[in-house]
């Protein structure tokens, strides 16, 4: 009972600090900070809240304002689409990266290391240019043109975003990866249970990771915002049909709200559920 | 630490294309005033029209020109120290202000913490850049060229922006770092002894917290370079956007500005290969690795400094344990014979 208290406490606190950040925008007027102008857009934005549905958006192609909300489904698939895929994909490479990594011996750790590290500190921009570029050298070497460059209207792209995203969040996980298998490899009782003869490979997703998920999921949710920002760029620059690009078009501060709600009511759930599913004794408890 | 960064080749090398780049650019603006060339059309020896701007990158022009003719070596040496400025400002300001709130409220109980934590929430899950776009927008585009505001409005405002927007994610941070020392035990140690808030924070807090703070001002460093690139692209310049007739202008030269502004010139493929739009995009794409490559050095080196000082436990644990065996420590205080002989001299002398 306490938890949903706490729970529901903590979801309307940060619907209300979502609402004052949505309307930031008006807080700036004239190179000033103007604080009553931002009260107007406070008010405002909590009437709009009342009546979500009457939101609309001026669309190019139709040349008229339309309702938001119908419109939001589409750009949602996409953006989930690209999201969630390089996610699972990421994560499963990083999870074959550690177990490789687990399982080989010093002087390849020492490569594996140096090569995850160097690629890390290579900003997304450079990935996203470079893959642009090596789909077209392929194409005018081969002839090869299924890879799409860009999106246009109604078109779909979602290999090269997919990709360029992938990469992004895939050195993030291996350098902390790496860190704390090392970190974990010196516990007692890992070392009991190899004293004990269990297998290498039952020791590493037996033993070993189960005690990561928790924190590794922490991790990735206080450095979200780092992905959501690749993820915005991305969708800005392959032209992907999703929301973040939409919000960009269409730079209003009711459009911004539902999108904010959009993004946090998912995550909002699955902290809920990691907190629910992952079992106490994964957290540290016992 | 500072004797492991010397001997560091790869610190070493990276700290001096930084420091001759931001020399050579403040150079710039001390002895050229901040001039950047033109050229326009390219003769050859018998004044025959061998090329207009743009320029290819040659021996005369190292990196080519744009369509306006500006030299783009001398545009980006010049524009470093602004990129580089802009984003040291940005991250010395938000760890100035995050350090403000964060160590008072990281010696509050754990309830206050809890809540703060929660309100700010909201804050880390929206890309800053878009915030920053929305906000900034309707005032740093200019229709009019001759009626821009001065430098110094602009440049303020917008640091200031930046600074708050990134501040709730540098405070929760600090705060949780420094609730983490707080829990140690020398902290607690010191608590017991009497020291005030003051001197706490600064004889025992302060040196444990350096280190972290340098790893986080890179961190910030590369992540105000890259909201600062983003924003670029959605149109957004540093010091303002400039409505051309052509299009688009920024009124600084500042990399990232540089990068959105030649990018926005390009439609489809003809951008790939062409000189305008690669020399700001490497050298960005160059500016983050090289960050990035002196927070992991800076790391390695805080990392065995602390190496180092373990070892130095160990010895001293090893000394304690030393002296322990020569008493042993398992007899009983009743048992140890000097005591009890101290105990019956006494008691003889009472009798």
């Amino acid at each position: 009972m306490n938890l949903i208290a706490q729970k529901s406490a903590q979801f309307f606190i940060t619907l209300f600090v979502l609402i004052a950040i949505s309307a930031l925008p008006s807080l700036v007027a004239q190179l000033e900070f103007v604080p009553s102008n931002y009260w107007n857009g406070l008010q405002q934005q909590f009437s709009q809240l009342a009546k979500l549905d009457e939101i609309t958006y001026y669309n190019v192609t139709a040349q008229r304002e339309l309702p938001l909300l119908p419109a939001l489904g589409p750009l949602m698939k996409e953006t989930v689409i690209i999201f969630m895929t390089s996610l699972v994909v990421s994560v499963g490479f990083a999870l074959l990266y550690a177990y490789f990594f687990y399982r080989s011996g010093k002087r390849v750790r020492t490569v594996l290391q140096q090569t995850s590290q160097t690629l890390e500190m290579i900003p997304d921009l450079f990935w996203l240019i470079f893959s642009q570029f090596l789909a077209i050298t392929i194409y005018k070497q081969t002839g090869f043109d299924r890879i799409e460059v860009a999106g246009g209207f109604a078109e779909y792209i979602r290999f090269l975003p997919i990709v360029t995203l992938t990469l992004t969040i895939l050195f993030f996980f291996l350098k902390w990866l790496t860190k704390h298998i090392l970190e974990e490899e010196a516990t007692l009782f890992l070392e009991l249970a190899r004293a004990k003869g269990v297998r290498p490979a039952a020791l590493f997703w037996r033993h070993l990771l189960p005690n990561l998920v928790y924190r590794f999921y922490l991790f990735f949710r206080s450095n979200l915002i780092t992905v959501l920002s690749s993820l915005l760029i991305i969708e800005y620059l392959f032209n992907v049909q999703g929301i973040f690009r939409f919000v960009v078009y269409n730079p209003v501060m009711p459009i911004l709200l539902v999108i904010l709600l959009v993004v946090y009511i998912p995550i909002f759930i699955l902290d809920l559920l990691a907190e629910w599913l992952i079992p106490n004794a994964w957290k540290g408890g016992i | 630490m500072r004797r492991t960064l010397l001997r560091d080749p790869i610190f070493m090398i990276g700290f001096i294309i930084f420091v001759s780049l931001l020399l050579l650019s403040i150079g710039n603006t001390v002895f050229r005033d901040g001039q950047v060339d033109q050229f326009l059309n390219r003769y050859s020896d018998e004044g025959r029209l061998i090329g207009i701007p743009p320029l290819e990158p040659s021996k005369d022009q190292w990196l080519g020109t744009d369509r306006a003719g500006n030299d783009l070596f001398q545009m980006m040496i010049e524009g470093f120290k602004w990129t580089v400025g802009i984003c040291a400002t940005v991250a010395l300001g938000r760890m100035a202000l995050g350090l403000l709130v964060g160590i008072p409220l990281a010696f509050r109980g754990a309830r206050l913490n809890r809540i703060f934590k929660m309100v700010l929430d909201g804050f880390l899950i929206l890309p800053i850049s878009l915030l920053a776009m929305m906000m900034l927008f309707p005032s740093f585009f200019f229709a009019d060229s001759t009626m821009v505001p001065p430098l110094l409005d602009r440049v303020t405002l917008q640091l200031t922006v930046f600074v708050v927007l990134g501040l709730p994610a540098v405070t929760l941070y600090l705060t949780t770092e420094v609730r983490q020392l707080l829990k140690q035990e020398f902290m607690i140690v010191a608590e017991t002894l009497g020291g005030s808030v003051w001197h706490r924070t600064r004889r025992h807090l302060w040196p444990h917290l350096v280190p972290t703070l340098v790893i986080v001002f890179m961190q910030q460093f590369v992540q105000t370079l890259m909201l600062l690139i983003h924003l670029s692209l959605f149109g957004v310049f540093f010091g303002g956007t400039v409505f051309l007739f052509e299009g688009v202008r920024p009124t600084l030269f500042e990399w990232s500005s540089m990068f959105g502004f030649y990018f926005k010139q390009f439609t489809a493929m003809t951008w790939m290969t062409n000189h305008m739009f690669l020399v700001p995009a490497l050298g960005l794409s160059m500016l983050v690795f090289l960050s990035n490559l002196l927070t992991s050095r800076l790391e390695r080196a805080f990392r065995l400094r602390r190496q180092k000082s373990v070892v130095t436990d160990d010895t001293t644990s090893q000394a304690e344990a030393s002296a322990a065996t020569l008493a042993d420590p398992f007899t009983l205080v009743h048992a140890n014979t000097s005591f009890q002989q101290m105990n019956q001299k006494k008691a003889d002398d009472i009798i």
